[in-house]
């Protein structure tokens, strides 16, 4: 595009978040019209059950899905800045697919589910994604360096291993339910939102922004590569460094939340630099607004296409996104 | 010709060999309209799904039930039989115990399955149950196939005798709604189109989800539960459920199971086999309703 206008994408990106909260208020069991949702939001009745239902149950999936798109975007776009690759996503980590297996462990290897009160595939998933994240950091340092293509290479084989290892636990699976949910949880869902769990993945994605807003000028840099952000003094080491710990912590808690909802973090950095430049001021808060605004838009569709329980999200980000950026690269070849 | 002398022996003893008699045959029609040619007289036969070996076991003479799925455990003496895999289906092991006739329950055996057994010399004969009605005439239909009639219609007569004086008592007036879930998450529950829906109307109370999915076990979200807000919920203990359920989704305690503490735990393998012990199992129902 030749003339990024990124207040006009960040306003846009605003506006397409609220007016999708909006209607994914409207959607669900009870029958709402705009009115209700107005008047449960100024004077929220918990006794009667539809105002429950709006306020418990619909208000928590909607932030959650906005608060994973938003991360997976950002943190997709931290990668693909880090390794200088288009293919990065926030799952070149080995975060997904750790997640993953840790979730599958506890369905098939706990029937009951909860351990000592706890209920355990999200804690699992969580242990499982920062487990692989730290393992495929490991193998993608030298003497303390993190190096782009090794960590790239590390990520591919510890997601391979985690993704074999998942698929010997369902395999071996006795439970019909619990291969249920194996395969419930591979596509993605923001069903299991709840007010309780926002906090993490808010906070997570609060301190990415905060933080990264005083680093937009280093990120562009390091897309010159190592040699050449090193002789503009910029402190590269320690700088990949902070990417990682960032991604790492947007994508863990999202993934134990949501599962591996795909695609968005490939999508959205890709249709951010697209729309304004490659280094744009606004870019990391205009990919967080159309990440979130693309996962909410998802969800919505997934609950209307298929009631009550919704087509699984990670299939409905595959089915719309795949189009699009097929789209998008024959635009800009 | 030393080749052709030593074929001679082999000759001999094809020679030897009693000529095939002709088994007397019938064609017959399964709950799937399959065209099936079956042997009259059975003499080795087994079941792809617990239920079904549940009635083989029934209606059919126990020593003609070559083998067993790793889920059945019901009757014990089934447990002495050698095992075959269902799921995956083991074609090789089915076709090595030469069964006559291979019987298991639309849903469980894929079709696919079932056509390339037939093609091995293996019918597959499938029964399809949506009514506890059609269990009985389920039990029936394997008594004429095993060639033993009186004893499928004795069965099936008994049972329906059992049923009619349980199901005798008057009928409340409005029957209460009934939420039976299978699993917890992604929450599942019996739909409208199972077996599960005619046995608690029996039981005297009614499925509580009355849409009718494409799933026979359609996944629930909460706000669908909240708007159902049935009268008892099945799935485990109220100790239990509370602790796991109603734990993680604690806006679900607001539905009437939950404030009346009518929630309750169901045997499993009851509810979920569609054979002989069907009429056991709306009694079971029926005691939990009435608590």
């Amino acid at each position: 595009m030749k003339n990024p206008r990124p207040l006009f994408w960040l306003l846009f990106g605003v506006l397409l978040v609220l007016v999708l909260a909006l209607g994914g208020l409207r959607v669900g069991s009870y029958s709402t019209s705009y009115g209700f949702v107005l008047n449960t939001l100024q004077h929220y009745d918990p006794t009667d059950p539809a105002q429950l239902a709006l306020v418990q149950l619909r208000l928590p999936r909607i932030v959650l899905a906005l608060l994973a798109g938003a991360s997976l975007a950002v943190s997709g776009y931290l990668l693909q800045t880090l390794v200088t690759n288009p293919l990065a996503d926030p799952y070149l980590l080995g975060t997904a697919s750790g997640a993953s297996l840790g979730a599958i462990a506890s369905f098939v290897l706990v029937p009951s589910l909860t351990v000592a009160g706890v209920y355990l595939p999200p804690v699992a998933a969580l242990a499982g994604a920062f487990g692989a994240t730290l393992l495929v950091v490991a193998l993608g340092t030298r003497r303390g360096r993190i190096l782009p293509a090794p960590l790239l290479l590390a990520g591919v084989a510890v997601g391979a291993l985690a993704a074999a290892l998942g698929s010997l636990l369902t395999f071996m699976a006795s439970a019909e339910g619990s291969l249920r949910s194996v395969v419930f949880w591979a596509f993605g869902s923001f069903e299991r939102a709840g007010w309780d769990v926002l906090p993490y993945p808010a906070a997570a994605l609060g301190i990415s922004l905060f933080v990264l807003a005083f680093m937009q000028k280093d990120l562009n840099l390091l897309l010159l590569g190592e040699e050449r952000a090193a002789a503009l003094g910029l402190p590269v080491a320690q700088r990949r460094w902070l990417l990682v710990l960032l991604a790492a912590g947007l994508t863990g808690g999202v993934v134990a939340l949501c599962g591996p909802v795909g695609f968005v973090g490939l999508l959205i950095p890709h249709l951010t630099r697209g729309l304004l430049g490659t280094t744009g001021r606004y870019n990391l808060l205009v990919c967080a607004l159309l990440g979130g605004g693309f996962l909410l838009a998802c969800d919505l569709l997934a609950r209307l296409l298929y009631p009550p329980a919704g087509l699984p999200v990670g299939l409905v980000t595959a089915l719309f996104g795949v189009p699009f950026f097929v789209y998008l690269l024959r635009k800009n070849n | 010709m030393r080749f052709l002398l030593l074929l001679l022996p082999l000759a001999a003893l094809l020679g030897c060999q009693p000529a095939p008699e002709q088994a007397a045959t019938v064609v017959t029609t399964d709950d799937l309209g399959r065209r099936l040619t079956l042997p009259a007289q059975p003499r080795r036969v087994l079941a792809l799904a617990p239920s079904m070996t549940e009635m083989l076991y029934a209606v059919a003479d126990t020593a003609t039930i070559v083998a067993r799925v790793p889920q059945d455990n019901y009757p014990a003496a089934v447990l002495q039989k050698p095992v075959v895999n269902n799921y995956p289906v083991d074609l090789e092991k089915l076709v090595l115990l030469r069964p006559d006739i291979v019987f298991t329950i639309d849903g469980i055996t894929p079709v696919d399955d079932a056509q390339r057994l037939q093609e091995v010399g293996v019918p597959v004969f499938y029964q399809r149950f949506r009514l506890v009605d059609d269990v009985f005439t389920g039990l029936e239909k394997l008594g004429r196939l095993l060639g033993r009639p009186a004893r499928g219609r004795r069965v099936a007569d008994s049972l329906r005798t059992e049923l009619k004086a349980l199901v005798a008592a008057p009928k409340r007036a409005a029957p209460p709604t009934v939420l039976a879930i299978t699993w917890q998450d992604p929450i599942y529950c019996y739909g409208q189109n199972t077996l599960f829906t005619d046995q608690i109307r029996l039981a005297g109370g009614q499925n509580a989800v009355t849409e009718t999915f494409p799933q026979p076990y359609p996944a629930l979200t909460r706000e669908y539960i909240l708007k159902l807000n049935p009268d008892v919920l099945l799935g485990g203990t109220f100790e239990k459920m509370d602790s796991t359920f109603f734990k993680n989704y604690p806006e679900l305690r607001r539905i009437k199971a939950y404030q009346n503490r009518r929630v309750f735990a169901i045997t499993g393998n009851l509810m979920e086999r569609p054979g002989p012990r069907v009429v056991e199992a709306v009694r079971e129902l029926q005691q939990l309703l009435k608590k």
